[in-house]
């Protein structure tokens, strides 16, 4: 599983790069949508993640 | 062996990983209310406690304040819609809810659209469980409206991947009719209208136990898990396997059934729960009957900390079935506040009292006579004219007291004035409930 975890963290990396560089409102809803669902499977793995991930999105812009 | 968990990592993680995991989200979850809840701040301020002091498991269920469902009806009366309670920015806020009502004034439950991700996914472990799959149909036999119940089961279903054949603006028989057209595998329902679907349908000439209908599921009030009974005439009327889930319109899906059949786990990913002694205020041993007391990490527009269910609940630490999940043996095995479930609709004592109370005509002393009727519980109200008040008004008193409690409660009782001063007066503890259900189909405190 520890690879698995791993994974899904590298992915939200790479969704939060392409989030930042993203001005399409279709394309940045489908980031957002993405990254819930890997923040939902490393909570629901367990793991310590932030409780409200749609907070730190909405500070950042 | 066709896997029974949804999540096996989690559903059976160690009680001490499970334990270490909550206070770590416990802790984060204070910090998240006192910064942005004018409502909890005050009450850690009010119990001069900052999130910090909250060390342990047993200082946040000791220190902490406990809430009720009473105090956020009145934040949000004060200040509509959802007052000082909500705690996220109101353009997050992406789905409205509402309770019916039944107590008093409804609450309002705002979600954010990651809220209504949690809640949904809460339900899919006991319909997993029970045996639901992707390639499964549901039909819904509902109408929608505000009733956070059948939206998180939608939610539900969409997360599984199953079609969902919506029974909206039909009646009984539509239903029916609807089933055997698009033959769906999965009924959503509460219980006791899948027993009147089955009714109508053999009126109808109709054999549902033949239908597509592989599985049952169930919310809202008493059911299979809590009654027994009632599972063997569902079962036997559907020729199905019915699952029940234990929710809280504005807390959470909490706990989603048991594949052993005699309870229901907590989702412990999604809640934190203990039981209460109500009269002490302490926490009772596993095993001993207590009120369960919820915090939920699945609600974060209006967050629910030491939060009171007034359901009494005996609470388990281990199954059969693998799950080391809290398990609430029996569903809720009683009340605080005395509530029956009439056609759906959950009617407390006090609510009815404070109606009658506020008929001039009507004395003080009334009787809640419980019965069975038609696969659904009836409650009759009797109660006294005045003796100022002629008897030939009496049968008018009593089309306004029934018309009175439809308006506030959503649900027609029957009432009948009896003459004065002959219902009994009690000098201690007033008797106001006389149950006549058959004993299996009341909750195992109410027997």
């Amino acid at each position: 599983m520890e690879d698995c975890i791993a994974k899904i963290r590298q992915a939200r990396a790479l969704l939060a790069a392409a989030m930042a560089r993203c001005d399409v409102p279709q394309i940045e809803a489908m980031l957002r949508t993405a990254d819930t669902e890997l923040h939902w499977a490393l909570w629901n793995l367990g793991e310590p993640v932030s409780l409200h991930p749609e907070l730190e999105r909405s500070r950042t812009g | 062996m066709e896997a029974t968990f949804w999540n096996r990592h989690t559903e059976t993680m160690p009680r001490a990983k499970l334990d270490a995991l909550h206070l770590h989200r416990l802790q984060a979850l204070c910090h998240y209310v006192y910064e942005r809840s004018a409502f909890y701040r005050k009450k850690f301020d009010d119990a001069r406690l900052k999130p910090g002091d909250i060390r342990t498991l047993e200082d946040f269920k000791r220190k902490l304040p406990i809430t009720d469902k009473s105090e956020f009806i009145d934040q949000q009366l004060a200040n509509p819609p959802y007052g000082p309670t909500l705690a996220m920015p109101d353009e997050l806020i992406v789905h409205h809810c509402e309770t019916s009502g039944t107590t008093g004034k409804p609450l309002a439950i705002p979600y954010t659209m990651y809220d209504t991700v949690r809640y949904g996914e809460s339900w899919i472990y006991g319909m997993w469980a029970l045996g639901i799959r992707p390639t499964d149909t549901f039909y819904f036999a509902f109408g929608w409206g505000n009733f956070a119940g059948f939206w998180s089961t939608y939610w539900a279903a969409r997360r599984i991947g199953c079609r969902v054949i919506s029974g909206g603006g039909l009646d009984t028989k539509g239903h029916i009719n609807a089933i055997m057209r698009m033959k769906p595998t999965v009924l959503i329902s509460t219980p006791t209208f899948a027993l009147r679907m089955a009714a109508v349908a053999t009126e109808m000439g109709v054999d549902v136990s033949k239908s597509s209908i592989k599985f049952t599921y169930h919310a809202g009030e008493p059911g299979p898990t809590a009654l027994p009974a009632m599972r063997e005439q569902i079962e036997r009327a559907w020729g199905a396997k019915a699952g029940e889930l234990l929710g809280i319109a504005e807390v959470d899906a909490f706990a989603p059934g048991c594949p052993v059949g005699d309870g229901v786990h907590v989702n412990e990913m999604n809640n934190f729960t203990w039981s209460m002694d109500p009269a002490t205020g302490k926490e009772v041993a596993e095993g001993v009957i207590g009120e369960n007391i919820i915090t939920s990490y699945a609600n974060s527009a209006q967050p629910l900390l030491n939060y009171r269910s007034h359901d009494l609940v005996r609470r388990r630490m281990s199954c059969a079935c693998g799950r080391t999940w809290a398990k609430l043996e029996g569903a809720v095995l009683g009340r605080t506040d005395f509530m029956v479930t009439v056609r759906g609709t959950n009617v407390y004592q006090t609510a009815v009292e404070n109606l009658i109370g506020e008929m001039e005509e009507v004395s003080n002393s009334y009787e809640l006579i419980l019965t069975r009727e038609e696969e659904n519980d009836a409650m009759t109200v009797k109660f006294e004219p005045v003796r100022t008040v002629n008897p030939d008004r009496w049968g008018e008193l009593a089309r306004q007291m029934s018309d009175k409690i439809h308006k506030a409660l959503h649900v027609r009782l029957k009432c009948e004035p009896v003459p004065p001063d002959t219902l009994p007066r009690y000098e201690l503890k007033t008797k106001r409930i006389i149950d006549q259900r058959p004993k299996e189909f009341r909750r195992a405190l109410d027997r």
